[in-house]
Formats: C-alpha cells, sequence, structure tokens
C-alpha cells in the first residue's frame, strides 16, 4: 500500500488527524540492525529500480560539494550569473530542471537490461533516458542541444556511470543561477549502498563556465512503499508573475 | 524551527527528508524572492474556492474586516503531492469552511500569501507545506 492510500484509510479510520500520529517507517533512528543489502538481477549487477527521494539541493548547488571540491566560475559565466533575476529560473517556469538539478520531488529509476529511466515527478513530470547496452554516444551531426543530453551508462564494478553530452545551456543548476554553456558534461556515478541508499556523485566538466571541474555529491533514499504521483508543474503556476526581487 | 513537530513526523513516515530551514521549502522558486518573511500574516475567513493543482496547491479566503468588507486572500500551499503525503486528504479544508491561515505575505502586496499552518474549523492545527526532499545540501556519505 502506497503511503497515500495507507494515510487515506488511516485518516478516514479514525476521522482524526494523523499528523501526530503516524508512526516512522522509515528505519532511521539507531536500530542496532544493519540495513538489508541492495537488492541484485538475475546477471548479478545491482537493482537500481526503485522511488527514491533526494537531490542536490535546488537552491543552491555549492552545499553539495564534496569535500575539497571548489566551484570556481569563468569572468563570463560569473557576469551571467550576477545578471539572472529569479522570474526567469526556467525551472521556475516549468521548464525541465536539466542535469543535475532535480526537483524536490520523488522520482523513479527503471532499469532494463538496455536502457535505463528516470521517471521525474517533479518538476515538469519527464524523464531522462540512459543507454546501457554498450552504444557510444549519438553522433554530434545526429542529435540537437538538449535539456537532458545524450546519456550512456556503463558498469564499474558495482556503480553505474552515466556520460551525458549535449546539453543545450538554458537550465540553470540551481535557483541562484549557476549557469553552464552547450560544452557541458556530466559524470553521474551511481551505488546503491544498500536496500534503502543510493549514493551518487557528479563531475560537472564545464570548461566554457567553470575554471576546473567539480564534484557534487548527494544520498537519495529508496521509498519502498512510496508511489509517484500526477506533478503538471503549468497547470496553474502564479509564482513567476509575483516574483519581482533581484537576485541575492 | 518554525515546523512543529508533527510535521516531522509526517515527513519522516512518508520516507521524506524534511529540510530544516527556518522557512520552508519550496519546490521551484526561491521563498525569498516572492515572499517576505517579516511580514507574517495570520487572518480567518471562508474558503471560497480550493485548487489541488501543481506546482502548488491554493486556498483563496474571504477574510471580512471591521467595517464588513470583504477581501480575498491567495494562500500557497505545498503541492498535491507533498500534502497528501503528509496527511492531508481532500476532506482537510473544503470549500465554506471557516479557518485561520498563517503565513508570510508577498513582497510585491498582493494580498498573497505563503501558507505556514491552517486551524481547522475543528481547532486540528495542519502545516499548510510539507517539506521536500532536496538533500538539503548534505553530500554524500
Amino acid at each position: 500500500m502506497t503511503s497515500l492510500a495507507r494515510s487515506t484509510v488511516v485518516a478516514s479510520a479514525l476521522g482524526i488527524s494523523i499528523w501526530a500520529q503516524q508512526p516512522t517507517t522509515t528505519g532511521r533512528g539507531g536500530g542496532a540492525t544493519p540495513a538489508p543489502p541492495a537488492p541484485r538481477l538475475a546477471g548479478g549487477k545491482p537493482d537500481l529500480n526503485g522511488v527514491l527521494n533526494g537531490g542536490p539541493y535546488s537552491q543552491d548547488i555549492s552545499r553539495n560539494l564534496l569535500p575539497g571540491e571548489q566551484i570556481v566560475l569563468t569572468p563570463a559565466a560569473e557576469k551571467l550569473m550576477k545578471e539572472r533575476r529569479p522570474k526567469d529560473d526556467p525551472e521556475a517556469n516549468c521548464l525541465p530542471a536539466g542535469v543535475p538539478r532535480m526537483a524536490p520531488y520523488p522520482w523513479r529509476i527503471v532499469q532494463q537490461a538496455t536502457h535505463m529511466f528516470i521517471l521525474f515527478e517533479g518538476n515538469i513530470h519527464s524523464y531522462r533516458q540512459i543507454f546501457i547496452d554498450g552504444r557510444p554516444h549519438t553522433p554530434e551531426a545526429n542529435r540537437w542541444p538538449s535539456w537532458y543530453g545524450d546519456s550512456v551508462g556503463a558498469w564499474d564494478g558495482d556503480t553505474l556511470v552515466v556520460d551525458t553530452v549535449g546539453f543545450n545551456d538554458r537550465f540553470w543548476f540551481d535557483a541562484k543561477g549557476h549557469p553552464h554553456t552547450d560544452q557541458l558534461h556530466t559524470v553521474e556515478r551511481y551505488t546503491r549502498k544498500d536496500l534503502g541508499t543510493l549514493a551518487v556523485e557528479t563531475t560537472i566538466l564545464d570548461p566554457g563556465a567553470y575554471q576546473k571541474p567539480f564534484k557534487i555529491g548527494y544520498t537519495a533514499r529508496y521509498a519502498l512503499k512510496d508511489d509517484l504521483m500526477e506533478y503538471i508543474c503549468a497547470e496553474n503556476n502564479q509564482d513567476v508573475t509575483h516574483i519581482t526581487t533581484p537576485a541575492p | 524551527m518554525r515546523l512543529s513537530m508533527p510535521v516531522k513526523a509526517a515527513a519522516s513516515a512518508a520516507g521524506v527528508g524534511l529540510f530544516l530551514g527556518a522557512l520552508p521549502m519550496l519546490a521551484h522558486h526561491s521563498f525569498a524572492a516572492e515572499y517576505d518573511e517579516k511580514k507574517p500574516v495570520k487572518v480567518t475567513g471562508i474558503v471560497k474556492k480550493v485548487e489541488w493543482t501543481n506546482p502548488h496547491s491554493r486556498m483563496y479566503l474571504d477574510v471580512k474586516d471591521a467595517n464588513g468588507k470583504v477581501t480575498t486572500w491567495n494562500f500557497e500551499f505545498g503541492s498535491p503531492n507533498h500534502l497528501f503525503r503528509a496527511g492531508w486528504t481532500r476532506n482537510t479544508v473544503k470549500e465554506g469552511d471557516r479557518i485561520t491561515v498563517e503565513g508570510w505575505a508577498a513582497k510585491d502586496g498582493a494580498n498573497l500569501a505563503q501558507t505556514r499552518q491552517v486551524t481547522l474549523a475543528d481547532g486540528r492545527t495542519v502545516p499548510g507545506f510539507a517539506g521536500g526532499q532536496d538533500s538539503g545540501g548534505a553530500p554524500t556519505q
């Protein structure tokens, strides 16, 4: 049963507030039992399938820098970032979040033999397609600059390494407006640490906007009993008309 | 910490990481760009309309002043997804209900506010936002 269904049943059965009464079911909080191991597929590779919560901090990606990492903008990128205003954030205008940004909504990994899909509940109910059948990147002549780029994945031991090129320069890495160019190249490392935990480390390479590559990381949690819900961002987006303040 | 314990309990039960900042987590726009944390709002009125929509749920409240003049306030809530995962149902607030809403007003002077919490007709208090699933900036382990 999904948490929604469970909540609904509990609420209607009791006819009272459930806010203070839902039990904690995440398993966090100091139990001595180790987390169950990551499941594996028939071929032996880790099974990444499932609904997840977690992603880089959508307001400021620098909060996710790994130890020792630094964001060093080129002068042109620094100028561009200063000129950006919150109302122009493509994500706030219901355009795709791109990579590595994610809206704070659940997402689902669907892992097949040849393809992996990341289905995003937010910010625009979209998906990424990652080829994991060993093919090289789509030739440059056969693709155009895109929001999610051209992604191929391969296993490095128990870590799925996703290499993405072919991005457009339109999305922002966060609400602060960290920019990038169409030279952006991302390398993401997905490691399912145990049944409930997925660690993701992403290297951002973009000599057009950053003087050196940098790495960010986050931990996502498998929501084993949750499912995605509908989220149509553009149906009632009133915010941008009220955002008037210059960027901080 | 302005979020109440029940919010944390609900977010935790939903398998959701709660953003622990002083102001609500927003799905897709900056709080500070639209709302003013120095302009708290607390009004009581009759629910004119409920919108279960994205990126935010909205409740329009008819508020009568001392002279009998009615002003309609537009209160922004978390998305239906966030609210329902945290325990809301379609019956939590319905059109015609008399409720009290607390939040922060828009910077541009519109009768618009982001909701912190709602006191329902029966006296229960429920959160208007229920955390997103950002990692809150915590680097990976």
